[in-house]
């Protein structure tokens, strides 16, 4: 009857309601099950001392605010790559770069979050970047954004997105904002948005209302989230030139995409999870009739299937 | 087919990961050491390294993450002092109908099965206790701790059997 102590996993089993009838029956015959069944009886009517969840996760808070005053931008990146940047954004003339900013960048398929020196909050689409600078930051608050991002605001002087399309100017409020080669499209979701570009376009947004500038005209329309989708894993189209779907896709995934058969100016309207490139893939191109395939190094090509483009092309 | 990345730097998703883990994380570093108050700094600064590491982390990866940083933590503190464990008390009172001296004998069963528990060694006593009080199941316990489930198993019964020995005659 001294088998439990042959079997080094016995005694764990028996506790976990794992052995098998005979083992059990053996068990129960022998010298020590007495002892061992009070002993767990025992030990399952123990508790461990009181813990107060919600004064322990205040005082988290506090801890972690009192840290993000005295907290230290840190970089994310290694400096070579600060230089490169730089080259590249002196090249387009388009920024002043100056040694004290500071410049978070995403990877393809990558989503990060930024808190800024007065606690807004920015999160970071795929292959995008947001550059601001701390020094400056309590005389104006300007962040200059290339790509994607969700912004929170804190209320308080205005807050200004600068992007090589146009510009976003809030007092405090929640919006989506992104800005592409050549298209720029901004989302209100709570509070009011100034939004402008191109040439003397001005608009402001409420929340639920969206306005995209592509090649210097305005489109608005409405939508009804509260929140972007790509923040829980889906990326979403209202009417949006299937070019800028692609792009979407080629940042989110690191693909590129062979574009030459296809009429990129088409709309599209729909959405895909940002997780999963074949679901993508069909979710997109199949309700725009368009077939696609893999070369090896990452491409895809795309064809439109049916005619319809042979014969817009020719009723032009 | 719609996947959710849901990120730990979003408040409510932080404050959920809170809710789940901090008792229990904050249970298994007070049953290596026995001091409540190192075991809530340990679970605070665990917390505050996964809120500074948030864009890093999987959401799914949380768990392991905390209690990863927990344990090394623990290691780092070099003072290892005597363990007393301290339980809250016992509420049971489904024995009314038994006469004193068996409630008495219960009672310093209860007391010498307490000391029994403490003076298990570190290993055996956190796999027990995190099975019989915080009712983890045996891979859980195995994921938390680093080590595999036969070797959890093993603990787990060499607690009962040193439990057994120590706790006499009953």
């Amino acid at each position: 009857m001294e088998e439990h102590f042959k079997d080094d996993t016995f005694l764990a089993r028996w506790v976990a309601g794992e052995l098998t009838e005979e083992e059990l029956e053996a068990f129960k015959k022998s010298e020590d099950y007495l002892k061992y069944f009070k002993i767990n009886e025992e030990a399952q009517k123990l508790k461990a001392p009181k813990f107060d969840k919600d004064a322990a996760f205040n005082n988290l808070i506090q801890q972690l605010d009192e840290n993000n005053e005295n907290k230290k931008v840190k970089k994310l990146l290694p400096n070579w790559i600060y230089a490169a940047a730089a080259v590249l954004l002196i090249a387009l003339g388009i920024y002043n770069i100056s040694h004290s900013s500071t410049r978070y960048q995403t990877d393809y398929g990558q989503q990060l979050a930024v808190v800024l020196p007065d606690n807004s909050k920015v999160q970071l689409n795929a292959n995008s970047q947001l550059e601001f600078s701390e020094k400056s930051w309590k005389k104006t608050r300007e962040v200059k954004l290339k790509g994607e991002a969700f912004f929170e605001v804190e209320k308080g002087e205005s807050f200004k997105v600068l992007t090589p399309v146009g510009t976003v100017e809030v007092l405090g409020t929640k919006f989506n904002v992104i800005s592409r080669d050549n298209y720029f499209e901004v989302r209100c979701h709570k509070g009011r948005v100034l939004v402008k570009g191109g040439q003397d376009i001005k608009t402001i947004l409420t929340p639920g209302k969206a306005v995209r500038i592509i090649n210097a005209k305005k489109e608005e329309w409405t939508f009804s989230k509260t929140k972007p989708t790509w923040l829980q894993g889906e990326i979403t189209f209202n009417k949006t030139p299937l070019e800028q779907v692609i792009k979407a896709l080629e940042n989110q995934f690191g693909v590129s995409f062979d574009i030459s058969k296809i009429d990129i100016k088409q709309r599209f309207t729909g959405g895909f999870p940002n997780k999963d490139l074949n679901s993508a893939l069909k979710l997109v191109f199949t309700p725009m009739d368009i077939s696609y395939t893999v070369k090896d190094d990452n491409t895809i090509i795309l064809v439109n299937k049916s005619n319809k483009y042979k014969e817009a092309k020719e009723n032009q | 087919m719609i996947s959710r990345i849901r990120s730990v730097c979003e408040k409510k998703n932080y404050e959920f990961l809170f809710k789940t883990h901090s008792e229990s994380l904050r249970n298994f570093i007070y049953y290596k050491c026995g001091d409540l108050q190192q075991a809530e700094d340990i679970v605070q600064d665990a917390f505050i390294k996964l809120w500074n590491n948030c864009a890093k982390i999987i959401f799914e990866k949380a768990r392991s993450y905390l209690y990863t940083i927990a344990r090394n933590a623990f290691l780092n503190d070099v003072a290892h002092k005597k363990v007393v464990l301290k339980y809250q008390a016992s509420t049971a009172k489904n024995i009314t109908h038994e006469t004193p001296e068996y409630i008495l004998e219960e009672q310093e069963f209860a007391l010498k099965l307490n000391k029994v528990i403490s003076d298990l060694p570190e290993k055996q006593r956190v796999v027990f206790l995190m099975s019989r009080i915080d009712k983890m199941k045996y891979s859980e316990i195995a994921e938390i701790t680093g080590i595999s489930v036969k070797a959890v198993e093993k603990r787990m019964s060499q607690a009962l059997i040193t439990l057994r020995n120590k706790i006499g005659n009953i």
